[in-house]
């Protein structure tokens, strides 16, 4: 049936891992959420940003226009640019640490919609019903189609709400961010798993 | 193109694990946050444990100290945290997961989905509008 305890710990340690050794970068799923709802708040063109060569002409030009041409020192300025700055080296320029595109954030949520097809597929086969997999949900919030959708539809805004608030849900927070030992991630982990157990009880205590 | 393999390997293996832990069934949830069954609870707590062994062992075979983004404790941290704790055990799923029941065929799931997505936006309308407290550099990692 399910995994026993200390596999499934190691495939959830083997994926974070892999995560960052294969991505560059600590996994955080709701943070790939934002990322995407962001892309679809500012759907807009960024305005391209002024490389610093860009910025410093376009203040020379104003100076020069405000003062005349005798006010800059080209030679002494460049000449003191290629001393301090040596040429940006590929290396950081096409650095991994760079903000992932929309597309491979929906992509990582796009197969993780695969990955769980998949281990149903292997697992029995895939019966796509609208329904929630669950005894005690009917139990507790009755069989009505549009009553569970009602309910799924506003814990989902809790969940959205909530870990864009915390800035972290279970994977960035509660495996990432506790077992570097990050404040924030201890304190956000305490709380919704204390929210979970203290809902859930509640929950428990309608049937 | 690397980045791209990379992150559809790990979302394949995230999902399928998920799935196989079962993470993704409401019942198994619903008995980690009652205590009728610890499996749940303590297959996540083998997972933070080897992580932080992990990363340990990480840090002494890399050479330049690794630049991972710190999680501070913000204004937002407990109440949000709380508020996705009581999602959580509503619909059985934290984010990744409405996807996995989606995939296994818990079509239902669509609506957690939605709402996360709607939750995640009026979030951020709340916190231009209201909030306005510097959340760190956990957003996007």
């Amino acid at each position: 049936m399910y995994w026993e305890f200390w596999i499934g710990g190691a495939a959830l340690m083997a994926v974070a891992m892999g995560h960052w050794l294969l991505v560059g970068r600590l996994m955080a799923v709701s943070g790939r959420f934002t990322a995407l709802v962001n892309s679809l708040r500012f759907d807009t063109e960024p305005e391209p940003e002024m490389s610093q060569e860009q910025l410093l002409e376009a203040m020379r030009a104003a100076t020069r226009e405000q003062f005349g041409d005798a006010s800059i020192d080209d030679d002494a300025e460049d000449a003191q640019d290629a001393e301090d700055q040596p040429a940006p080296s590929p290396v950081v320029a096409g650095s991994r640490k760079q903000p992932q595109s929309t597309l491979t954030h929906a992509l990582f949520l796009a197969c993780l919609v695969v990955g769980g097809m998949l281990a149903a597929v292997s697992n029995g086969g895939v019966q796509p019903a609208y329904v929630l997999h669950s005894s005690v949900f009917p139990q507790v919030f009755g069989s009505d189609p549009l009553t569970s959708a009602v309910v799924l539809l506003a814990g989902g805004v809790l969940i959205g709400f909530g870990t864009r608030m915390s800035a972290g849900c279970t994977s960035g927070h509660g495996l990432c961010g506790v077992s570097r030992f990050q404040p924030g991630s201890l304190a956000a982990t305490a709380a919704f798993f204390g929210a979970g157990i203290v809902v859930s009880l509640l929950l428990g205590g309608m049937l | 193109m690397r980045d791209l393999l990379g992150t559809m390997v790990v979302g394949l293996g995230f999902g399928f694990a998920l799935s196989r832990i079962g993470f993704s069934s409401w019942d198994e949830v619903h008995r980690m946050f009652t205590f009728a069954d610890l499996r749940l609870l303590l297959t996540f707590v083998v997972g933070v444990v080897g992580l932080g062994v992990g990363w340990q062992l990480v840090q002494r075979t890399v050479s330049e100290p690794l630049k991972w983004p710190d999680r501070a404790i913000h204004p937002g941290t407990l109440t949000g945290g709380a508020l996705f704790g009581a999602g959580w055990a509503i619909t059985g799923a934290c984010p990744s997961i409405a996807l996995v029941q989606l995939g296994e065929g818990q079509l239902m799931a669509m609506w957690t989905l939605v709402g996360i997505f709607v939750g995640n936006y009026v979030y951020s309308l709340a916190h231009e509008r209201y909030f306005r407290w510097d959340l760190g550099s956990c957003i996007d990692d």
